[in-house]
């Protein structure tokens, strides 16, 4: 069992995991629903992240500064 | 003790040709024989690492087998809890921390829990039990998993294939590792036609020289009995006449945890209705069909190996696929005759050997679990559903 602190980093891996990696904007939005759930990014971000699900190659904190959204603590 | 003796007077028919060609019996066999009783949807060795699934489609029916995060093998309905959508739409791959629903993107934990619904602020607040996957009820055998989508009438899988387990055991199945994948092979015709073939060897001298000239003369074959059939054949002493044969007899060399007495054999355990697991001193394998409609069904299979074979077992294994090719292939072709003399309304049913008593008693668990298959005449396709249910009520009373 991984304690929360490692499930926490875990996600961290996997939200900032490389682009163009095959499967990588499925694995960027399932990591932003556990922080969306946590209450570290807003309905709006996790929305990017859906968006960007099937598309390996968008950078979603590009596409969230491109909508307006802050992503002061995606950057952080 | 199984007692595997065939009885000195016994009815010869096979199944009415009816059985073969009822759209309405098809639907009851999906409910009553294919959902309510254990089927394989791979072996261990297919999910290496967290994440990994296996999916398996049949009757209508949708499975994921995934290994969690802490290991395990868990078995879940692929189907969305939102729309009903399949949540993983590959056969098999790997999901690093979650499965996503590729229609509206609700995320799911490996654990089967719902980690969050798409648009949440669309939503009143969700618990993650309530939405979870549904559940799938599964078990590993010998490094097989199978999953059942409902009760039925056969016990644990580890009861039901208890008679084998002895023998099983010796072969270590459960180290073993893939080959080359899940195969899927579609065939025009239904699916008992395949099984009435693969249940008995009397057409092995005529169709299958391959076999023949590998283990003929030893064959013999066990009925089903309490859901599970036995067949085997022991290399024959000749080098072999044929190319595969002569070198795989040659090749193929004992493993040093058999007994001798398997170690030049393959053996054959059917599980009614439609799998079974083959075992050569090389190889373990499962084949096993299911109805893609009335006269088309799919064959699925998977080969897996010791991981530490030498290239001398590698050759005996590539030897034994091209004999294993061969006679599937043949296989096709008779059961392409068979069902088609189903139809024929000259045709006056099967009139079985004593060694195509396997055939028969596979016969007797389908009409142990439906007596419809005993009603002669094709009763008309509306009445097939109310017939089934009136005469299984009669059997229970």
């Amino acid at each position: 069992m991984t304690s929360e602190a490692e499930d926490f980093a875990l996600q961290k891996t996997h939200l900032s995991c490389e682009l163009g990696v095959s499967g990588s904007g499925a694995r960027r939005y399932a990591a932003a629903m556990y922080f969306y759930v946590q209450g570290h990014i807003t309905p709006e971000i996790l929305e990017i992240y859906r968006r960007c699900c099937h598309d390996d190659v968008e950078d979603p904190i590009d596409l969230a500064r491109f909508e307006g959204l802050p992503v002061d603590w995606l950057t952080r | 003790m199984r007692d595997t003796r065939i009885p000195n007077d016994w009815d010869r028919k096979g199944l009415p040709g009816w059985c073969y060609h009822s759209a309405e019996l098809l639907e009851l066999e999906k409910e009553e024989v294919f959902k309510t009783h254990w089927q394989i949807v791979c072996h261990v060795s297919d999910l290496p690492n967290s994440g990994d699934f296996q999916t398996l489609d049949m009757c209508g029916e949708r499975a994921i087998v995934l290994r969690n995060a802490e290991g395990e093998v868990r078995a879940y309905h692929n189907t969305c809890r939102h729309r009903g959508s399949r949540l993983v739409a590959e056969d098999h791959g790997n999901c690093p921390s979650a499965m996503i629903c590729p229609f509206h993107g609700w995320v799911y934990n490996l654990d089967g829990t719902l980690r969050g619904a798409a648009k949440p602020t669309s939503y009143p607040p969700m618990d993650k039990e309530e939405f979870a996957l549904l559940a799938l009820e599964s078990e590993i055998w010998n490094g097989f998993i199978f999953v059942r989508f409902k009760k039925g009438p056969q016990p644990s899988v580890a009861e039901l294939l208890g008679p084998f387990s002895e023998e099983a055991a010796y072969f270590r199945m459960e180290q073993q590792v893939p080959t080359d994948g899940i195969w899927n092979e579609e065939t025009p015709v239904n699916w008992k036609s395949i099984r009435d073939i693969d249940n008995e060897g009397y057409h092995v001298a005529m169709a299958h020289p391959a076999l023949q000239d590998l283990y003929g003369s030893t064959y013999e074959d066990e009925p089903y009995i309490d859901g599970i059939s036995r067949s085997q054949g022991r290399y024959t002493p000749s080098q072999g006449r044929r190319w595969a044969v002569r070198n795989y007899k040659k090749f193929s060399k004992a493993q040093d945890f058999l007994p001798e007495d398997l170690d030049k054999t393959w053996i054959y355990y059917g599980i009614f209705p439609n799998a079974v697991i083959a075992i050569t001193p090389e190889t373990s394998l499962f084949y096993q069909e299911f109805p893609l409609g009335l006269n088309k069904s799919v064959i699925r299979s998977a080969t897996y190996r010791y991981p530490n074979e030498d290239r001398q077992q590698k050759a005996a294994r590539y030897l034994a696929s091209r004999i294993d090719r061969e006679t599937v292939v043949e296989d096709i072709q008779l059961t392409i005759w068979s069902n088609e003399a189903m139809a024929s309304e000259f045709f006056q049913g099967f009139y079985l050997s004593d060694l195509e008593y396997g055939v028969r008693s596979h016969h007797d668990h389908l009409r142990a679990v439906m007596p419809i298959y005993n009603v002669e005449e094709a009763p008309k396709e509306d009445d097939v559903r109310a017939l089934s249910a009136q005469l299984q009520s009669s059997e229970a009373s």
